[in-house]
């Protein structure tokens, strides 16, 4: 099964997904588009397979539009929506199946869960055209499989966050849809949770292999989840691919700000061997200066530039990697540890502040704390020059 | 004070019931019209139904008069149908009641359907539900406190009508005679004490009602 996305809508500067929930649709885009002066067009087009693909950019680019576009609940200005051959939306052909005919599974980023009913009633929400007995089984079912059989009897205001997230899931699923639409599920839920909930996706995708779009703008769901990643940038896709691609190679400073590339500095070429094929930039940010090698390229000797560093390609060492191929090495001192879903950021002062992603192993067994003195290393190939024109 | 004629309270009663029960089928599915459809026309709508709760009461019941009398062709099919005229009989003061009452369902209907996250609605949508079944499993439950409260007020109102069921129905003793429209005969007669008990009951029974719907308002959320 394949879902098939070309859509056009005007959109606010928002994109109406926060908002939605305190007014009929039609009229808060509406209301938006006059407050906004800043409104754009959504215009995208992708293809989902089975598997997870991750809908990735900032709030305001137009994921939740797209999401509720192919649920049926937004109507897009001009397009075509697909599963396989079954056509859901076609602006030319003037089709527009109604939501409940359209078999998507949609777990909204309120979640949406029916609060006057109990969890299980919620969860059979949807069956009820199936015998009694078929529906319970199928319910309990569910309910195990995701872990929440023990909140069975109370209400969505009775349960945590991340049991609601089950929850809504469940619901979506007991139902069969053939596609899976996801916004943010792991925004509102603190990081041992969302470990759990995203390891039961993985199996989940395993098992059943439905198209799933997942939205979110966080970098850490998109890599553990990811197949394949779809940038949003204002209503438009700005970059697709597989996530070590998308967020390895950033092409314009907006894509690398999205994709989390947390090290991103102003800086001037000082030098240039086209022998020794790099370039000699000084970098500064607001605390300090500090000269990198970078890829050799067609920029010349004291013109601005913006590079970036992937927090993963850099290497932390506690002494100085001596013989290696590392063109980068810098002696800094860390200031601050931070942790994150499935890694760890080390900021390291050295000239200017830079972001290493490390595992929690490597955090341990290096020692690492506050104020520890390291080295960081990096290949000249790991800093990109990016585009500056977005 | 020899005996008192309990006909008046009973009429009012069995009225205002059955108004209310018509008044709440038609003033929600109006109400959540308002509140969920745009379509041309939707403010005049309400305005239009609106109208009863500030034209004269005298006003109302000559429209109805005119619209559902014996000469008009609604009256004349009603009687050819049923066999009996709406005008001057006990059905006549059901429709003037209900017709005041209208407004209140409406209003109070539409600001809790309106209430209602469309969200909801929307995943009841997503999950299979046609229209009319997302209305009764998630809309309708969750703005019933509302409607309930309308109900109530609405009863309340169709109780308490006056001009424009004497309009319509009279004030034939025995028959159409209400206990609104038996205070007024009963204070023109100079029967002060069998004004002064139906007066008391009504007034008991309006304190009640209204008491009732702002609690069932008011405690919400």
């Amino acid at each position: 099964m394949t879902l098939s996305v070309k859509i056009k809508k005007a959109l606010g500067s928002f994109d109406g997904g926060n908002s939605q929930s305190t007014g009929p649709d039609t009229g808060s885009l509406k209301s938006q588009r006059s407050a906004h002066s800043e409104k754009f067009e959504l215009e995208v087009e992708f293809e989902v397979p089975p598997g997870f693909a991750i809908l990735f950019g900032a709030s305001g680019s137009g994921k939740t539009t797209t999401l509720k576009s192919i649920s049926g609940i937004v109507r897009p200005d001009a397009g075509c929506i697909s599963i396989d051959d079954e056509v859901l939306f076609d602006s030319g052909r003037r089709i527009d199946l109604p939501i409940r005919r359209r078999g998507v599974g949609y777990v909204f980023q309120d979640l949406a869960l029916f609060p006057h009913l109990t969890v299980q009633a919620n969860v059979e929400f949807g069956m009820s055209e199936r015998p009694h007995s078929d529906r319970r089984r199928r319910a309990e079912a569910m309910m195990d499989a995701l872990r929440i059989s023990h909140t069975a009897r109370r209400r969505p205001g009775e349960i945590s966050g991340g049991e609601a997230q089950r929850v809504a899931l469940a619901r979506a699923l007991t139902c069969k849809p053939r596609i899976l639409l996801l916004d943010e599920p792991l925004s509102a839920i603190d990081e041992a949770t969302k470990l759990g909930i995203i390891s039961d996706l993985k199996s989940l995708n395993c098992e059943l292999r439905l198209p799933i779009l997942y939205v979110t703008h966080n970098r850490e769901e998109a890599i553990s989840l990811g197949e394949r990643v779809i940038v949003y940038e204002r209503g438009r896709v700005v970059a697709r691919g597989e996530p070590i691609e998308v967020f390895g190679t950033p092409i314009t400073t907006s894509v690398a700000r999205l994709t989390g590339v947390e090290n991103i500095f102003a800086g001037l070429v000082v030098g240039k061997s086209e022998t020794g094929g790099t370039m000699t930039v000084e970098i500064s940010d607001g605390s300090g200066v500090c000269l990198v090698d970078v890829p050799f390229g067609n920029e010349a000797l004291g013109e601005h530039v913006t590079i970036a560093v992937p927090s993963g390609d850099i290497l932390l060492a506690t002494e100085e990697p001596r013989s290696t191929s590392l063109r980068n090495r810098l002696s800094g001192r860390i200031s601050a540890i931070e942790d994150k879903v499935n890694r760890t950021v080390v900021s390291v002062h050295a000239g200017v502040t830079w972001n290493a992603s490390v595992t929690r192993q490597a955090v341990k067994e290096l020692g690492l704390s506050e104020g520890k003195e390291v080295w960081l290393a990096f290949k000249t190939h790991s800093c990109y020059l990016l585009d500056q024109t977005q | 004070m020899a005996e008192i004629d309990w006909f008046p309270l009973t009429l009012s009663l069995r009225v205002a019931l059955i108004a209310t029960a018509f008044v709440v089928i038609i003033g929600v599915a109006l109400g959540w019209l308002l509140a969920r459809r745009r379509f041309f026309g939707r403010e005049l709508l309400d305005a239009a139904v609106t109208l009863p709760l500030v034209l004269p009461p005298t006003v109302l019941g000559y429209y109805l008069l005119v619209l559902l009398g014996r000469r008009s062709p609604v009256g004349h099919a009603i009687e050819a149908i049923t066999g009996q005229p709406l005008v001057f009989t006990w059905r006549g003061a059901v429709v003037a009641a209900g017709i005041g009452a209208l407004p209140l369902v409406v209003k109070t209907s539409r600001t809790a359907i309106a209430a209602v996250d469309t969200n909801l609605e929307n995943a009841a949508r997503t999950l299979g539900e046609s229209e009319w079944r997302v209305f009764w499993r998630v809309t309708m439950p969750l703005a019933s406190r509302g409607i309930i409260a309308s109900a109530m007020l609405a009863f309340a109102r169709a109780l308490g009508d006056f001009g424009a069921t004497l309009m319509v129905a009279g004030n034939i003793p025995g028959r159409t005679q209400t206990a609104a429209v038996a205070i007024f005969d009963a204070a023109q007669a100079g029967r002060d004490n069998y004004a002064l008990v139906l007066v008391l009951i009504l007034s008991a029974v309006a304190l009640t009602l209204v008491y009732a719907t702002n609690k069932l308002t008011i405690d919400r959320r």
